[in-house]
């Protein structure tokens, strides 16, 4: 954890190297001590910005908690009537991020096994690339793209889904109602896993790449097969990054606003039926800000607040499960 | 010494010279031959306008290279709070403000510029259809769900109707179309709509929610049996068909530029030039009919930027008024267009 | 030959039968096929989708596309993005310019200094709160801060809201990467007598530089892409502004927005040649990024 402390230069034996110095006072303390300070108040800028943001929108939400109370949970969004129940929101923020995890996990991490242990070493850099262009599409590109292309053939799939399960008793509960125009929980699950996927794949492979050599092959020595390798040496040194990866990507997908906007049908009540429309938090901010005035607008402000704790849930859950296991290397323990 | 002294003179002259004149030319009835000092002139607001907006900037950089000016289309309600808040130069709105907003700081005013209607587009073919307050009323609110119920073939007697069922269609961002429309089937059909008005509603599950005109003009040129509100540019740049509806004389008007305008005509105009034509008196009147305004305070402290908005407003109400249908806008009947031009003589720009 | 005796690690595979037997060899050969065939899962919506923007894009691109000034009605055809690229440039740069100094730093205080300290835990744990606030909320948070105090809308209240966006996406990779490092070779520098800063600079951080680059690309990549906060902080031109801080501006994540979301199939191509020019913008970046730091790894290291 922390480091060795260094040894004073007038007993090193040999000549000091250039930088080191021949002076009195130990080189480099006072860069050590700005470099320190400056660093710390890296560090405590996400406090200051983090905390600005809770205070700034706290303060403008403050009319729809005193309104609302508990009823901010309920699912009855209705302006027009005065209720401003943020509960269907809640819901469907969980259900596309659920979704979106769902799809993209196995596949992301996947990608990253591929690029470190399955593919040749010249294919590395390429695929890289690659993948990486998955993140260079902006998430309104992605939006449109699907609306334009994906939207009318997913509309076709969940029908005939829907239709072949319709007799089984809880899946066919779920797969009912399928939108005629595509537009629904599992549509926007989809296309934010897609772009979700370059950053997990991204972090985790980086964090595959490290896995010690000689773990692995203390592994082949043991005559295990590739697989069993990946499962005994890569995951186990990995689980910390993979997870904080994972919680990266879960950031991304429960903020994504404009790509959800589009594809999530925006309906605002609470509904098991995943191929038909629903709503999220983000993407009721994007679409009903700009009209929005009194409690309304405090409501979508809120509900950004609501946003940032649902972060902070996630966040202990995640935080408690990586400090199950060790980091193996590097300073922190 | 006595150079800059002179100088100095001689800008105070002008100075004060120059506020004379553009107020002057203000006046006359050809205000856009002064050429205007660099101004750039900044405003956001109703998305329903943005088309005539575009248009009219761009007519108006040619005739005032100096002066530039930005309209972004976010939404009636950012225009209003922007307003409030100083962050534009002048706002555009579809609604006035209502006495639960916060109101502007000081006296401002709202100048009408175009009307439009606001059309009930649908997807069925070879039927022309006609419609009344309470069926779409009905209709929007699920109470009816295909297409050869009693209620449509009543106004339709002599249509040919499938038992297609409907898809209805609406906006999922919050809008200014949206709250026309539902005001519109407030006021027509209070007893079968239930659901309020505003620039949003809850519609009921099982609709569907698209993004913009656009969004919801492609849904239901794309779904057989989809019904939904487009404002009338964008309906006819997307090549659907509209109904005609009901209006308060009972006649089955269609929507268009005549139409609308007829409504704008039947409307009782406030004195701070505010109206609403919706479900307007008139036998021609298209009773959803969208109004729309541009918010400018009185007061204009910055010399170059007033002299800028007024011409730019005495611009909207000469050449701006006949580009309008160019653009599938009405421009405004002739009584309100002479209480606009006459408001903009009331903005006072300060002196530079 | 037979296994070793010991008990292998918790969690790992049973290693105690009979050296690669069916089994094991199928579900090794499962596994490798599954593997695989993710990075073709991967591909499949990539390519249908550069595809198509490439398609609908490539229907107006043209050089005098990407210089020409917006036009003034989007319902007609003509008129470039050029405003929108120097916009994006701009600001992403801008934003850039205050996350990546600022989110390297803070990783290193985490990792560096902090360790698990308290204020360092409270940090690690908070940036990654920041990750999930959605890119509307930053937008209205620099809105009511900045935008209302000073009412007017710049480029540079949009490179804050990305800037926000991006930091602690940067810290936390920077933080992830920089732990990744043996602690072996901190201990060898420091055994050779170097201070903590220059064991920092001359050996953690080029070790971790692909990792923390990696971190970094990705927050650029997703702030050029980003709409929804500069809808409220920027506002919009249709001549190019170059100045950051006076005078609103826009972007191309913005313009294709708008131009996409229009009827009119003039906006629509607009929309897409925008994406276009967007795209193969960060595309290039990307790329650019990593040889760089690849060059320079190799000079590290030589």
């Amino acid at each position: 954890m922390a480091a060795i402390a260094p040894p004073r230069e007038n007993e090193s034996p040999a000549p000091a190297p250039k930088g080191l110095g021949t002076g009195s006072r130990p080189p480099g303390v006072f860069t050590d001590h700005l470099f320190r300070w400056i660093a710390l108040a890296s560090g405590l800028l996400v406090l200051a910005i983090l905390g600005l943001i809770a205070y700034t929108t706290t303060k403008n939400a403050w009319p729809w908690f005193r309104a609302e109370g508990f009823g901010i949970f309920a699912d009855n969004w209705d302006p027009p009537k005065g209720q401003y129940g943020a509960g269907a929101m809640i819901y469907g923020t969980f259900l596309v991020g659920i979704i979106a995890l769902v799809i993209s996990v196995p596949i992301s991490l996947g990608i990253g096994l591929f690029v470190t242990e399955v593919a040749p070493r010249r294919l590395r850099k390429p695929i890289v690339y690659t993948v990486d262009l998955l993140a260079a599409i902006p998430s309104v590109v992605y939006g449109l793209w699907a609306l334009a292309v994906l939207t009318g053939p997913l509309a076709d799939i969940y029908d005939s889904i829907s239709s072949a399960t319709s007799g089984i008793p809880l899946i066919g509960d779920i797969t009912a109602e399928p939108s005629p125009t595509g537009l629904s929980y599992m549509t926007a699950g989809l296309i934010v896993a897609i772009m979700i996927t370059p950053i997990i794949t991204s972090l985790t492979r980086e964090v595959f790449a490290t896995t010690p050599q000689p773990l692995k092959e203390a592994a082949y020595g043991m005559g295990a097969t590739r697989w069993e390798m990946i499962r005994g040496s890569v995951f186990p040194h990995s689980r910390g990054g993979v997870v904080s990866a994972v919680m990266i990507g879960l950031g991304r997908a429960i903020g994504e606003t404009i790509a959800v906007a589009l594809l999530i049908g925006s309906s605002q009540h609470i509904s098991a039926h995943i191929f038909g429309p629903g709503d999220t938090l983000a993407s009721i901010i994007a679409n009903q800000f700009n009209e929005a005035t009194g409690i309304q607008r405090a409501a979508l402000i809120g509900m950004g607040v609501v946003l940032l704790v649902l972060t902070v849930g996630v966040g202990i859950l995640a935080r408690s499960f990586v400090n199950r296991y060790d980091r193996k290397s590097g300073a922190v323990a | 010494m006595q150079r800059s002294f002179v100088r100095r003179c001689g800008l105070v002259v002008a100075a004060l010279a120059l506020p004379v004149l553009l107020i002057g030319t203000g006046a006359s009835a050809a205000p856009n031959t002064g050429k205007l000092a660099s101004a750039t002139l900044n405003g956001d607001g109703s998305t329903f306008q943005l088309g005539f907006n575009q248009v009219v900037i761009g007519s108006f950089k040619p005739v005032q290279k100096a002066v530039t000016v930005n309209y972004q289309g976010n939404g009636s309600g950012a225009g209003r709070t922007d307003f409030v808040n100083g962050v534009v130069d002048f706002a555009g709105t579809d609604a006035p403000y209502k006495s639960t907003d916060p109101q502007p700081p000081k006296p401002f005013f709202y100048f009408p510029t175009v009307v439009a209607p606001i059309t009930v587009s649908y997807n069925l073919s070879d039927v022309k259809l006609k419609l009344s307050a309470d069926t779409i009323a009905k209709i929007f609110s699920g109470a009816i769900t295909s297409w050869n119920d009693a209620a449509i073939k009543t106004d339709n007697p002599r249509a040919k109707l499938p038992s297609t069922s409907i898809t209805v269609v609406h906006r999922s961002d919050s809008s200014g179309t949206t709250a026309n429309f539902t005001s519109f089937l407030t006021k027509a059909a209070p007893s079968s709509w239930t659901l309020g008005s505003g620039s949003t509603v809850s519609w009921p599950s099982g609709t569907q929610g698209a993004t913009g005109n656009s969004g919801v003009a492609k849904l239901v040129k794309d779904t057989d049996g989809a019904i939904g509100y487009v404002d009338f540019s964008d309906a006819k740049a997307s090549d659907l068909t509209f109904a005609a509806v009901k209006n308060s004389g009972g006649k089955f008007i269609p929507p268009n530029l005549g139409s609308a305008a007829g409504a704008a005509q039947g409307a009782t105009v406030n004195p701070d030039l505010t109206y609403d034509p919706i479900n307007a008196t008139g036998a021609a009147a298209y009773p959803i009919t969208s109004p729309t305004w541009i918010l400018v305070y009185q007061d204009q402290s910055d010399a170059n930027k007033g002299a800028a908005i007024v011409s730019f407003l005495n611009y909207i109400y000469d050449q701006g008024q006949q580009l309008a249908t160019s653009i599938d806008y009405s421009p405004l009947p002739k009584s309100l267009l002479k209480q606009a031009r006459a408001q903009v003589k009331k903005i006072t720009v300060a002196a530079s | 030959m037979s296994t070793a005796t010991v008990p292998p690690p918790s969690g790992g595979p049973s290693l105690t039968a009979a050296p690669h037997s069916r089994r094991r060899k199928l579900s090794n050969a499962v596994a490798s096929v599954l593997i695989s065939a993710t990075f073709l899962i991967a591909l499949v919506p990539l390519v249908f989708l550069v595809i198509y923007v490439v398609q609908q894009g490539s229907k107006v691109m043209s050089w005098s596309f990407v210089t020409d000034d917006l036009p003034f009605v989007d319902r007609l055809p003509g008129g470039g993005m050029g405003p929108a690229v120097v916009g994006t440039l701009l600001i992403t740069g801008g934003a850039a310019l205050m996350a990546i100094p600022l989110g390297v730093l803070g990783g290193i205080y985490l990792n560096e200094y902090g360790g698990t300290r308290p204020l360092a835990r409270l940090i690690r744990f908070l940036a990654e709160v920041m990750t999930g606030v959605p890119s509307i909320v930053m937008g209205l948070f620099i809105y009511t801060l900045v935008v209302l105090n000073t009412k007017e809308r710049t480029g540079f209240a949009g490179a804050l809201a990305l800037a926000c966006l991006m930091l602690p996406i940067v810290i936390r990779t920077t933080d992830q990467m920089l732990s990744l490092v043996p602690a072996e070779l901190r201990e060898g520098s420091y055994a050779l007598g170097s201070r903590r800063v220059r064991t920092i600079r001359t050996v953690v951080l080029p070790n971790a530089a692909a990792g923390i680059v990696s971190g970094a690309l990705i927050a650029v990549a997703r702030a050029a892409g980003e709409t929804a906060p500069l809808l409220f902080t920027i506002g919009v031109v249709t001549e190019t502004n170059t100045d950051l801080f006076k005078g609103q501006n826009t972007a191309l994540s913005v313009q294709i927005f708008n131009n996409a979301t229009s009827p009119f199939t003039p906006a629509q191509d607009r929309a897409w040649g925008a994406a276009l020019t967007l795209i193969v913008i960060v595309f290039v970046f990307t790329i650019l990024a990593r040889l760089v730091t690849a060059f320079f790894a190799r000079r590290q290291t030589a």
